[in-house]
């Protein structure tokens, strides 16, 4: 068995280079199941149709992908209130319905009930303020769909076979949320295993479609024909981007440790990633998918590294640390001084004198050979 | 032939024996080669295992000091010193597998020698079986691993398990799309092949150290399994089919106890379930079955045998196995650990018992290094090249016949 496992080991580095072909597999699904989750309620006034809540954390990391964040569940217990849980560290909402929507609420930890009379004024209040027990917080996944434009007011219906057991009160179902890149998103309970996609209050829709409860995309013709995916078609067809570091030169071995945030796709297997391998003009550099917006450059083995790094997606980068701390991100390659920091120049300082001792020896043996020969 | 195996592996010996005593660092043996009462003993297991194994030690002094001394290269390093006593260990604990190529370097003392037949009747017979190489047995066994049927409830429920092959093809072929799979395995893997094969009756290495590959057998599992690797993703290694699975791309896969931590570190929910029976042989997948062991140095026996005796009476505890399997999920290789409600209550352990059942111990002669590389060119032929499967067949025969002749 310990040969085996020696064997994969090679097979494991092996695998490791193939994670560029293979990039999308690094899905942090596990994120929410560790989590400790917060009930957030709000109670919005009538013109705020189907509510949804943008969440985030003090250092900017969100809970949602993308605005205007999910749509929250209506409390049938208690009209005008609805609810959603989003993770503990997401302590900051906003509360949204098409053009409307809350400033910007810090909440404190625990859950929190708020109450909105208009944009510009919200009552928080950690003191429960709906009646009857707290929703159950259930598991959910996302679903995404693209439907054409005559599909109007997409909606989502979904269950569990062969029971039968529906996700929702009655058909056609939740509304599903347009979010800036086109799609539209809902969250599903994580026990259905059925979907319908429909628009026009129903009256288009697909057949039923089997799914594993995992985040989904799926692309929906006008017939009700559709595709589905697992994979976030945005991400798998990105171009590749090119990312260009100068590292201190006490970082042995520069790696890059890359994925996107915030759904925590990463593009490599295992830390600390994959060697940044230099070019012809002292740049580490490495290919990577386009989708990536987060990246850690690090060496000795990942001992040693930067914080998070943002980037715009889909563009060339330029990142020059300086140290743990300290590093600069460029988007069009920056007139670099080689110095005794950069990996790169030390490099080809350290080239520097071996070239010079070359050339002498050169020198002498030229001079030597002139000198025998005119003896 | 034999002669000639032995004096390159002694050879091979002594230049290393050279130059490691000409290396500044002594290891924990070279001060106490000497001593009687001090056994040092390599190993390459992690902490948990170590700890179990200190604790119980840690009884026998002062009579006897184990020292144990992790090695990362533990296979070279024994063939580069195993001959030389101021620098090999007195024992090691490792798998099964590389018994037969020590066992020719002559460096092994027989188990038999050291306890008694009844000692050796409390272990199960599949392990005993697994130390045994050229009618001697030269592992005191401790526990075995085997490879395993995993699955994500999420996805695949306990009433959708397949209990045959054909049953998780079919369940492969409506559950696999859009990224996700029904089922992930490292298909054009040798030791994962060897499922398949070992499922058909055949084994690669007979017992006299002959490979057979160009079997009707081989031919017929490799023909069947090629469906199935069909509807999985071209990629095979260890890193990525693990991935699949613990990040919820893949419903089900064959992996080994390791990765059920991960999993569930995770939070997967993650079922364990036997191995589904071939329909074509009626027999279950067969995985090779690993017995980790100590094995004892022979120059060790010459000096230190009361000692030594003392080392194994005390590991042959049958709690030593049952804390084991409790701190790292080792499957107990005593017959009498499966008695205790410990271990009867433990599914990833009483799962392994059940595999082991149909397990085939890994083959524990010289010539099996030759045939994990054959048999690795002959999965990517077949699989991942698409080339004609008896051309594929008949070429591994062949290299696999010319290398183990070359071995001799």
């Amino acid at each position: 068995m310990r040969k085996l496992k020696k064997y994969l080991s090679c097979l494991f580095v092996f695998a490791m280079v193939l994670g560029l072909l293979f990039p999308l597999q690094g899905k942090v699904q596990a994120r929410e199941n560790k989590e400790e989750m917060s009930l957030i309620y709000a109670n919005v006034p009538a013109d705020w149709t189907n509510p949804n809540i943008w969440a985030w954390a003090k250092d900017g990391k969100t809970a949602f992908d993308a605005w205007p964040g999910e749509q929250m569940n209506e409390d049938k217990n208690n009209s005008g209130w609805y609810y959603m849980y989003i993770p503990k560290w997401a302590n900051h909402v906003i509360i949204n319905s098409g053009e409307l929507q809350t400033k910007e609420l810090e909440l404190k930890e625990g859950n929190a009930w708020l109450t909105v009379k208009d944009k510009d004024n919200t009552e928080i209040s950690t003191e429960q303020l709906t009646k009857g027990d707290l929703p159950e917080y259930v598991k959910t996944f996302k679903v995404h769909a693209k439907v054409e434009d005559s599909w109007k007011d997409p909606k989502i219906w979904a269950w569990s076979a062969p029971d039968g057991k529906n996700a929702f009160d009655k058909w056609p179902g939740k509304s599903m949320t347009k979010g800036e890149d086109g799609w539209y998103t809902a969250s599903v309970p994580e026990w259905v295993n059925s979907i319908i996609v429909n628009g026009n209050d129903g009256d288009v829709k697909t057949t039923d479609v089997k799914v594993d409860p995992a985040e989904l995309w799926i692309t929906v013709k006008e017939d009700g024909t559709n595709e589905l995916s697992y994979v976030d078609p945005a991400k798998a067809n990105a171009p590749k981007i090119k990312v260009y570091v100068k590292a201190p030169a006490d970082w042995k071995n520069p790696n890059l440790w890359a994925w996107s945030a915030p759904d925590g796709t990463n593009v490599f297997t295992t830390w600390p990633g994959e060697a940044l391998k230099k070019d012809e003009n002292g740049w580490l550099v490495k290919e990577i998918p386009g989708w990536v917006n987060s990246l850690i450059v690090n060496g000795n083995k990942g001992k040693v590294q930067t914080k998070d790094i943002s980037v715009k997606k889909g563009k060339n980068v330029w990142v020059v640390v300086d140290s743990k701390k300290s590093f600069k991100v460029y988007y069009k390659e920056p007139a670099i001084k080689d110095d005794a920091s950069s990996n790169a120049s030390s490099s080809k300082s350290n080239a520097a004198p071996i070239v010079a001792v070359v050339a002498l020896l050169v020198i002498a043996g030229g001079a030597f050979a002139l000198k025998k020969k005119s003896a | 032939m034999k002669k000639r195996i032995i004096s390159l592996l002694l050879s091979i010996s002594m230049l290393a024996t050279a130059g490691f005593t000409s290396c500044g660092k002594k290891s924990a043996k070279s001060a106490t080669a000497n001593d009687p009462h001090t056994i040092v003993i390599w190993h390459d297991k992690e902490d948990a295992v170590t700890d179990v194994l200190k604790k119980k030690l840690k009884t026998l002094e002062p009579d006897v000091k184990v020292v144990l001394e992790k090695k990362s290269d533990l296979t070279e390093s024994l063939k580069m010193v195993g001959n030389d006593p101021n620098s090999a260990p007195d024992m090691y604990i490792f798998a099964h597998d590389k018994i037969g190529v020590y066992a020719e370097m002559g460096i092994l003392e027989p188990i038999t020698n050291l306890i008694s037949k009844d000692d050796l009747s409390k272990f199960m017979d599949s392990t005993v079986e697994a130390a045994t190489y050229k009618g001697k047995v030269y592992q005191m066994p401790l526990y075995y691993e085997t490879l395993l049927f995993m699955y994500n409830r999420l996805y695949m429920k306990d009433e959708e398990v397949p209990k045959t092959t054909e049953e998780l093809y079919s369940y492969m072929k409506e559950n696999t799309g859009g990224g996700h799979y029904g089922f992930a395995e490292q298909h054009s893997t040798p030791y994962y092949a060897t499922v398949w094969i070992n499922g058909f009756g055949e084994k690669i290495l007979s017992k006299d150290g002959k490979a057979k590959l160009n079997t009707k057998k081989v031919k017929e599992a490799l023909t069947y399994h090629k469906k199935f690797v069909e509807l999985q993703p071209g990629e095979t290694e260890y890193a990525t089919v693990n991935t699949l699975f613990s990040e919820g791309k893949a419903h089900s896969t064959i992996a080994g106890p390791w990765m059920i931590p991960t999993v569930k570190e995770k939070g997967m929910d993650v079922g364990i379930a036997p191995m589904p029976v071939i329909d074509e042989t009626q027999k279950s997948l067969s995985p090779y079955m690993g017995v980790q062991g100590v094995q004892v140095l022979k120059n060790a026996v010459k000096t230190k045998k009361a000692s030594i005796k003392k080392v194994l009476k005390v590991l042959m505890d049958p709690d030593v196995e049952i804390d084991l399997a409790k701190a790292s999920g080792c499957a107990p290789a005593q017959n009498a650990c499966y008695d205790q409600d410990e271990i009867k209550n433990d599914n990833v352990v009483m799962m392994m018992k059940q595999t082991a059942d149909n397990a085939v111990p890994m083959p524990n002669a010289p010539e099996m290094d030759v045939m994990w590389t054959v048999l690795g060119n002959l999965m990517t032929d077949i699989n991942l090249s698409n080339k004609d499967i008896d051309e594929s067949l008949k070429n591994a025969q062949a290299k696999a016949d010319s290398l183990i002749k070359s071995m001799k």
